[in-house]
């Protein structure tokens, strides 16, 4: 076993360098660069663009301006961000916190309400219940999560138009005067701001999640396995928690590698429309100025994440799902 | 004995007033009078973008956290109610006779918010780290004329002399800028140079330890969420208003990182937000209805002003490999009848829902005293575009209805824009419609922002596109025309760019932009203007389109805002300085 981690981290160094070139070559085929935007200003001389660009590396070859960001990069060195002059990961990591309030809760409740749901949907196909909760996730898959951002603030704002109370924040993170609060009621602060984006992300993902999982379900359900457990005589609850879901679940569990990436990708469109200072809206911005740096470090911290994480699954695998060995 | 010492306290408080001589902020700023300000309270406001550094030599967004800080002034200001240069920072000044020396007496009493007096080293050191190649400051280009530095010398600790290569209309402008303490930043670059400056001040830095010495400093920042500054009671030592109070009235201003306008409208509807100016009929018109059912208190003024910005349409003069194209784009006549066939009134009811402005030429129609009402329109008329293009020979048209030429050649040209930007595009798509009837055929296409921006600064003798719709900001009051547009050199010299003027108006231009902006009289230079535009009118190199306009929102908690006459997108709607909370 030990022998195979140690063979599949060697592994990872090809891939890593592979990766990070082809998504700063990506990057860079893109036209113009961070300066262009500068080139409309009627306030500044082209000389000060071509000084700027010089400064920043920006006038040399592709592959000089990769060696160099890798040669920092091994030093543990992200790169410098061209638009806060300052170290891309001091930039990114409280970003990257932010978005964890929303997603680590969401991704908790999403496993706590997805699975049994699934399974539920599984055990009584074409109940009514099963019905309703089908219906609801295909709405729920319907709806893309910054309109249902939207619909939730026009709410709140009806609401308090009517009764004059707040319900929930129509925006952001922290209220006014944050800075002022004692430590208990910052941390109540920031749960009664994160509530509605919570909902938001988990409504969506709990509807194809507990879809797939039914789906599983169903599958496994029907195997000849199953019909042998029950006619000796197993309780039912045996037959489906302990033979049925352990294998339903082997898909998603070598999935879990995609989860460690998706915990610092932040919640997408939800930040941007909500105000939350969450990773989505920094990287949005720097895409769009095509700061270069900030984008190539935000990505290699997932790519680092998302090797570690298919590592870890595969690892899991093994202890879920007995016909895999790696020796 | 009561009375002598009242007399005595008098004497010692006008003797500090004497010293400190203090600004007085005029009461035709404000509709407020100081007997009904109340001190205290926060201003709550929201932006797009996040900020990105605290350091005043590298920062380059537009509304950063330095100029926040310091209110962006220095030694001169302008007085919004006439446009006109006043002293400041400075007290007074004197020119020499040759008008290339500008002399400013500082004014004495001023401190920084550690204490530390304000003197000229300030500037001095400030101008030295801007000038610094390896800074990269964004202010660099500023301190020259023609690639000839402008320098600043010590005079003594009260007295800066600015010593410029020519005159320059904009001489005041260019002493506007704000000072940085020398006493923080010049150790520093003594010590470490432009490498130590760039390190300073980044959004890690402890908030006391950042120095100010305008209305605020820094209470807070919470990366992508809020900026909270508090009052600087250094600066109301010497602001004040003409009942003798400290400046500013507000104890806080927050402003909230708010990406998405949509948010931005609903905090300001639920009344989290206090200032706004909403940019689309969509979000103008909810915040109407919440004001008349009664929801919200607040004043919006709609149409206060057009927009200091400027859509147009450039044609390609520089194109070798197509010259029947290059022909038709290098004659006048043929622009003429495309400014004809740009329907302006359309473009404002269809792009910004009826709250626009028409342009005719390159200076803003918010800069009124730069106008010249004189000058011709080619408004739409799509008679008189037929007339001139049958001028130039196209008379027929072709099976498909579009105008041909003698020798069959098909009136058509290839439009674009940058996607993603809706109004643009819906402009482009208004001048396709309107082309086709007159018969010319328009191919429109929206590219990358990018790609774009490298087409039309290509340079040489044939370029690689035919017409492009984009804006331009920027341009002042001092002078209102590009240094980079105007001149046949000029980087922005969309239109040509083989490097020399083409035509004789261009040559013109050339020279009286030289003129116009050496000159010092401000009349005169309006002059130069005035002849300007009318040579503009005649060559038309760009066709300019339609702007938007500036429709400032706040809710009635605030008081202290401009007088109507005065608002606009240019002065704003208020002087924070000035702002106070009414309940």
């Amino acid at each position: 076993m030990t022998a195979y981690i140690l063979r599949r981290i060697l592994y990872l160094v090809p891939t890593f360098f592979g990766a990070t070139f082809l998504a700063f070559l990506i990057i860079q085929l893109a036209p113009g660069d961070y300066l262009t935007q500068l080139e409309l200003d009627p306030k500044v001389t082209p000389e000060t663009i071509a000084r700027l660009r010089a400064q920043f590396g920006l006038d040399r070859p592709i592959h000089e301006q990769y060696l160099l960001w890798m040669h920092n990069l091994l030093h543990l060195n992200l790169g410098y961000s061209f638009a806060y002059q300052a170290p891309v990961l001091d930039i990114v990591w409280p970003r990257v916190v932010n978005s964890m309030a929303i997603v680590v809760p969401s991704t908790l409740l999403l496993f706590l309400v997805a699975i049994p749901v699934g399974i539920y949907g599984a055990l009584r196909q074409y109940s009514l219940g099963d019905r309703v909760i089908s219906f609801l996730a295909y709405i729920g898959l319907a709806i893309p999560n910054f309109f249902l951002a939207l619909i939730f603030m026009y709410l709140i704002l009806q609401v308090y138009f009517r009764t004059g109370v707040m319900v929930f924040p129509v925006s952001g993170m922290t209220s006014s005067g944050f800075e002022q609060f004692d430590p208990w009621k910052k941390i109540l602060d920031i749960a009664w701001h994160a509530v509605i984006p919570i909902i938001v992300v988990t409504t969506s993902d709990i509807a194809g999640f507990s879809r797939v999982m039914r789906g599983q379900m169903l599958e496994v359900l029907s195997q000849d396995y199953i019909r042998t457990a029950r006619a000796k005589g197993l309780a039912e609850r045996v037959v489906v928690y302990k033979h049925a879901l352990r294998n339903a679940v082997i898909p998603f569990v070598a999935n879990i590698g995609g989860i460690l990436p998706g915990l610092i990708s932040g919640a997408g469109l939800v930040e941007v429309v909500m105000a939350w200072p969450g990773i989505t809206p920094l990287l949005l911005d720097s895409l769009q100025q095509q700061d270069l740096y900030m984008v190539a470090g935000f990505l290699t911290i997932g790519l680092v994440l998302l090797m570690v994480g298919n590592l870890l699954s595969d690892l899991l695998l093994t202890w879920v799902d007995p016909r895999i060995r790696y020796e | 004995m009561r009375r002598f010492l009242a007399v005595l306290v008098g004497a010692l408080v006008l003797g500090g007033v004497a010293s400190a001589q203090p600004f007085v902020w005029p009461q035709k700023w404000t509709v407020a009078k100081p007997s009904e300000v109340k001190r205290g309270g926060t201003l709550r406001a929201a932006v797009i973008s996040d900020y990105r550094t605290f350091n005043p030599f590298i920062t380059a967004e537009a509304g950063n956290v330095p100029d926040l800080i310091s209110g962006g002034r220095g030694l001169v200001m302008r007085d919004p109610t006439t446009g006109e240069w006043i002293p400041y920072m400075a007290e007074s000044w004197t020119i020499s006779p040759n008008k290339l020396e500008i002399t400013f007496k500082i004014r004495k009493g001023m401190k920084w918010s550690d204490g530390k007096p304000i003197t000229a080293d300030d500037w001095i050191t400030t101008w030295r780290i801007h000038t610094d190649k390896a800074v990269g400051s964004n202010s660099y280009d500023s301190f020259f004329i023609d690639g000839k530095p402008i320098t600043l010398k010590k005079i003594d600790d009260y007295t800066i002399r600015f010593i410029y290569p020519k005159t320059d209309a904009e001489a005041f402008a260019v002493a506007s800028f704000t000072p940085w303490p020398d006493h923080i930043f010049g150790p520093v670059y003594q010590k470490d140079g432009a490498e130590g400056i760039k390190k300073m001040w980044t959004l890690n830095e402890k908030p006391e330890n950042v120095v100010s010495g305008g209305p605020w400093l820094i209470e807070s920042y919470r990366p992508g969420e809020r900026l909270v500054l508090k009052r600087n009671p250094a600066f109301g030592e010497w602001n004040k208003d003409e009942a003798g109070n400290p400046l500013p009235y507000l104890d806080r201003y927050e402003i909230k990182i708010v990406k998405d306008t949509n948010a931005q409208l609903a905090e300001f509807l639920a009344g989290n937000i206090d200032v706004m100016a909403p940019a689309t009929v969509d979000h103008i018109s909810q915040i109407r209805q919440a004001i008349q059912q009664g929801r919200l208190d607040a004043t919006i003024k709609l149409n206060a002003s057009p927009v200091a910005s400027s859509q147009f349409m450039v044609f390609n003069w520089n194109k070798a490999s197509d010259p029947f194209k290059q022909s038709l784009f290098r004659s006048d006549k043929f622009r003429r009848a495309m400014s004809h066939i740009v329907n302006r009134q359309a473009v404002i009811d269809i792009v910004y829902g009826g709250l626009g402005t028409p342009m005719y030429s390159s200076v803003y129609p918010v800069l009124t005293q730069w106008v010249n009402p004189k000058v011709p329109k080619y408004e739409y008329n799509l008679q008189q575009a037929a007339k001139l293009l049958a001028e130039l020979g196209f008379t027929k048209k072709d099976k498909e209805g579009y105008l041909v030429d003698s020798k069959g050649r098909r009136l058509e040209f290839n439009l674009s824009t940058n996607a993603g930007n809706v109004q643009r595009e819906q402009i482009a798509k208004l001048i396709v419609d309107e082309a086709k009837k007159v018969g010319v055929k328009v191919n429109f296409t929206a590219i990358d922002f990018n790609t774009l921006v490298g087409q039309l600064l290509s340079s040489g003798p044939d370029r690689p596109f035919d017409a492009i719709i984009i804006g331009l900001t920027g341009g002042g009051l001092d002078w209102p025309f590009g240094s980079n547009v105007v001149p046949c050199k000029g980087n922005l010299h969309m239109w040509n760019k083989s490097g020399q003027c083409l035509d004789p108006r261009e040559t013109q231009l050339d020279a009286l932009y030289s003129r116009g902006r050496t000159e010092l009289d401000f009349k005169k230079r309006v002059e130069i203007g005035y002849r300007m535009q009318e040579i503009e009118a005649q060559l038309l190199p760009v066709i300019y389109i339609a702007g938007p306009n500036y429709h400032p929102a706040w809710n009635n908690r605030l008081g202290g805002e401009h007088p109507d006459a005065i608002i606009s997108s240019i002065w704003g709607q208020r002087e924070l300085e000035l702002t106070f909370i009414k309940k």
